[in-house]
C-alpha cells in the first residue's frame, strides 16, 4: 500500500513536470446496479508501458474503452495531453482521438475488405484528399513494420490469429498514434505467438516511443512488456508496481498471478 | 429475475382469475420494452435524417450495396414474379369463366399485380433477403467490435454502414418491383397461353387500356417507403443488437418479423391515403 502511495505520488511529481500522457482521476463505471469502476487514478508516462492485470470481468476492457470514448464513465476526469476530454467539444474530441490507438481482443478487421482496404479505411477518412500513391506507401510500410506485406491483398478470413493481430497493430499504427491501447493482444493464441506480439508491442514503443496501456491476464506478455504493472480486482485498482515488485508482493491474490 | 418472481405465492387478481404478481411481471416489462423500442427507433430514424445530409457522402459504399442489394436479388424477385404471375391467372381463370368473363383476365390480373400484389410480395421478400441480410451483418460487426473499431478510429460507422444500406434499400426496392412486376405479367401471359391461345400483342395491350396513372402512380410511391422502411429495420435490429453470437440471430429474425409488420402497415396507410384522393 506504501508502495503504492509513494508509486502515486512520483507519478504525480512526473505530472507536474509534464511526463505525462493520460491521468485518470476518480473514474467510476456502473452498469445497472453493477459497478465495474471504482474510483480509478491512474497515470501514463510518455514512452511507458504500463499493464494492467486482472481477472476477467474486474473492468479492464471497460477501463480503456473509457478512454476512447466508447463507454462514457459515470463521473470523474480523463485528462490526455494535457486537456479534459470530457469538457471537450466534439471537433477537439476527434483531434484527441486520432492521437490514440486501439487494438482490440478479436483484431475486429473488416470482413468485407481485403487487408489493404482495412488499412486504406481509416487512412481515408482521417486525411482528405490524400493521394493514392501515398496510400499505397503508407499501407506497405504499415504492413511491413509487423511483418506481414505479403498479406496485403488477402482476406481477412484467410488469416491465422496472430496475423489478424499484426493487420489490426498494422492498422492502428498507420495513423501514427502516440497512446497505443492493447485489449488483451495476446489472448487466444499460441504461447510462440504470444511472443511474437509481445516482442512486437515492445517494437512499436521504441520505434514510435508510444505510451501504452496493455490489457491482458498473460503473465508471460506482461514480464516482456511491462515498464509498470496495475492489479486490478472487483473494478478497484489493488496494486502497482515492476514485475520484480509485483512478483514478491506479500498480497496472495497479487502474487497468484505469478505463480 | 421474473422467473423468480413467478415462483413465489401468488395472489390472483379478481377479474381475470392470472395471478397479480405473474400478469405484473409480464405486462409491465413487456409494455415498457415496447415503448422504448418505439422511443429507440424513432432516434435512430432522426439520426438517418440527419447524418444523410451531412457531408462526406459515402458514394463509393453506396453504389457497392446498391449493386449487392439490387442485383443480387434479382433471381429471387424474378423466378418469385413469374410464379405469382403465372398462378395468379390459372386461379382467377375458373372463377372468370364462370361468369364469362374470361376476357377480362389479362386487365384483372395487371391490375393486381401492379397496384398490390407486385409491390407487397417483393417487398415480403426484399425483407426476407435483404432486411434479415443487413441486420445479421451488422450484428455480426457489432459482436467482433468492428463498429467499434470504426468509431475509435475516427470513421463514422452509422454514416457508413447505416446510411448507406438504408439508402441502396430504398432506391433499389422500386427498381425491383417494376421487375417483379413485368416478369409477373410475362407468368401471367403463359397462365393465359396454357389454356388457350392469345397473343402478346393482345394480350399486353389489354393490359396497358386497363392501367391508369392511379394504379401505377401509388403503388411506386409506396415501393419507396417499403424500401426505406426494410433497410431501417434491418441496420437498427443489427447496429444495435446484443453482444454475443446469440445477438446476431435474433437481430436478423427480429428484422424480418417486424420489417414485414412494417410493409402491411405501410400498404394499409397508403391504400387509405390513396383512396382518399381517388374518391
Amino acid at each position: 500500500m506504501t508502495s503504492n502511495l509513494t508509486s502515486i505520488k512520483t507519478k504525480l511529481e512526473e505530472t507536474q513536470n509534464g511526463h505525462f500522457v493520460l491521468r485518470m482521476e476518480h473514474i467510476n463505471k456502473s452498469f445497472g446496479n453493477n459497478t465495474v469502476l471504482r474510483d480509478i487514478n491512474l497515470i501514463i508516462n510518455k514512452g511507458e508501458n504500463l499493464v494492467i492485470l486482472g481477472k476477467s470481468g474486474t473492468g479492464k476492457s471497460v477501463l480503456i474503452k473509457c478512454i476512447v470514448g466508447l463507454i462514457e464513465p459515470d463521473d470523474g476526469k480523463l485528462i490526455i495531453f494535457g486537456r479534459n476530454i470530457f469538457e471537450l467539444r466534439e471537433k477537439d474530441l476527434i483531434e484527441v482521438r486520432k492521437k490514440i490507438g486501439f487494438l482490440f481482443q478479436s483484431s475486429a478487421l473488416y470482413d468485407s475488405m481485403t487487408v489493404r482496404e482495412n488499412l486504406e479505411f481509416p487512412l481515408k477518412r482521417q486525411f482528405d484528399k490524400i493521394p493514392k500513391e501515398n496510400i499505397n506507401m503508407l499501407v506497405k510500410e504499415a504492413l511491413q513494420n509487423v511483418g506481414l506485406a505479403e498479406a496485403i491483398d488477402i482476406m481477412p478470413s484467410e488469416l491465422s490469429g496472430g496475423m489478424r493481430k499484426r493487420v489490426g497493430l498494422a492498422r492502428t499504427l498507420i495513423l501514427k498514434p502516440e497512446i497505443m491501447l492493447y485489449d488483451e493482444p495476446t489472448t487466444g493464441l499460441d504461447p510462440i505467438t504470444s511472443k511474437e506480439i509481445s516482442n512486437l508491442i515492445l517494437e512499436v514503443q521504441k520505434k514510435f516511443n508510444t505510451s501504452s496501456i496493455i490489457i491482458t491476464h498473460d503473465i508471460e506478455c506482461a514480464r516482456l512488456t511491462a515498464n509498470r504493472i496495475i492489479v486490478m480486482k472487483d473494478g478497484v485498482c489493488c496494486a502497482e508496481g515492476t514485475y520484480t515488485d509485483l512478483e514478491n508482493s506479500p498480497d496472495v491474490f497479487v502474487r497468484a498471478f505469478f505463480e | 429475475m421474473e422467473k423468480i418472481i413467478l415462483q413465489q405465492p401468488q395472489n390472483e387478481t379478481p377479474e381475470t382469475g392470472v395471478p397479480q404478481i405473474f400478469s405484473e411481471a409480464v405486462t409491465q416489462p413487456a409494455f415498457k420494452k415496447f415503448f422504448l423500442e418505439i422511443y429507440s427507433i424513432t432516434i435512430f430514424t432522426l439520426r438517418f435524417l440527419k447524418e444523410v445530409l451531412k457531408p462526406p457522402f459515402e458514394i463509393n459504399e453506396l453504389a457497392k450495396q446498391s449493386f449487392l442489394i439490387g442485383y443480387g436479388s434479382l433471381p429471387l424477385i424474378g423466378i418469385t414474379g413469374f410464379i405469382i404471375g403465372l398462378v395468379l391467372t390459372i386461379q382467377s381463370r375458373p372463377t372468370l369463366a364462370k361468369f364469362g368473363a374470361e376476357s377480362w383476365l389479362p386487365a384483372m390480373v395487371a391490375v393486381s399485380i401492379i397496384r398490390e400484389i407486385g409491390p407487397v410480395i417483393t417487398a415480403l421478400i426484399f425483407a426476407g433477403k435483404v432486411g434479415s441480410g443487413i441486420g445479421a451483418e451488422l450484428a455480426s460487426m457489432n459482436v467482433t467490435e468492428q463498429i467499434d473499431a470504426m468509431q475509435v478510429s475516427n470513421s463514422n460507422p452509422f454514416k457508413y454502414l447505416v446510411v448507406t444500406r438504408v439508402l441502396s434499400a430504398t432506391l433499389m426496392l422500386p427498381i425491383l418491383v417494376v421487375f417483379a412486376d413485368a416478369i409477373a405479367l410475362s407468368g401471367s401471359f403463359a397462365g393465359v397461353n396454357l389454356k388457350g391461345h392469345i397473343s402478346g400483342y393482345l394480350f399486353f395491350s389489354q393490359i396497358f387500356q386497363s392501367l391508369e396513372f392511379k394504379d401505377l402512380f401509388p403503388a411506386f410511391i409506396k415501393t419507396f417507403l417499403f424500401g426505406f422502411a426494410i433497410g431501417l429495420v434491418g441496420s437498427y435490429k443489427g447496429y444495435n443488437s446484443n453482444k454475443g453470437t446469440e445477438g446476431v440471430g435474433k437481430a436478423a429474425n427480429s428484422a424480418v418479423v417486424f420489417a414485414s409488420l412494417m410493409v402491411f402497415i405501410i400498404d394499409m396507410i397508403a391504400v387509405q391515403i390513396t383512396s382518399l384522393f381517388q374518391n
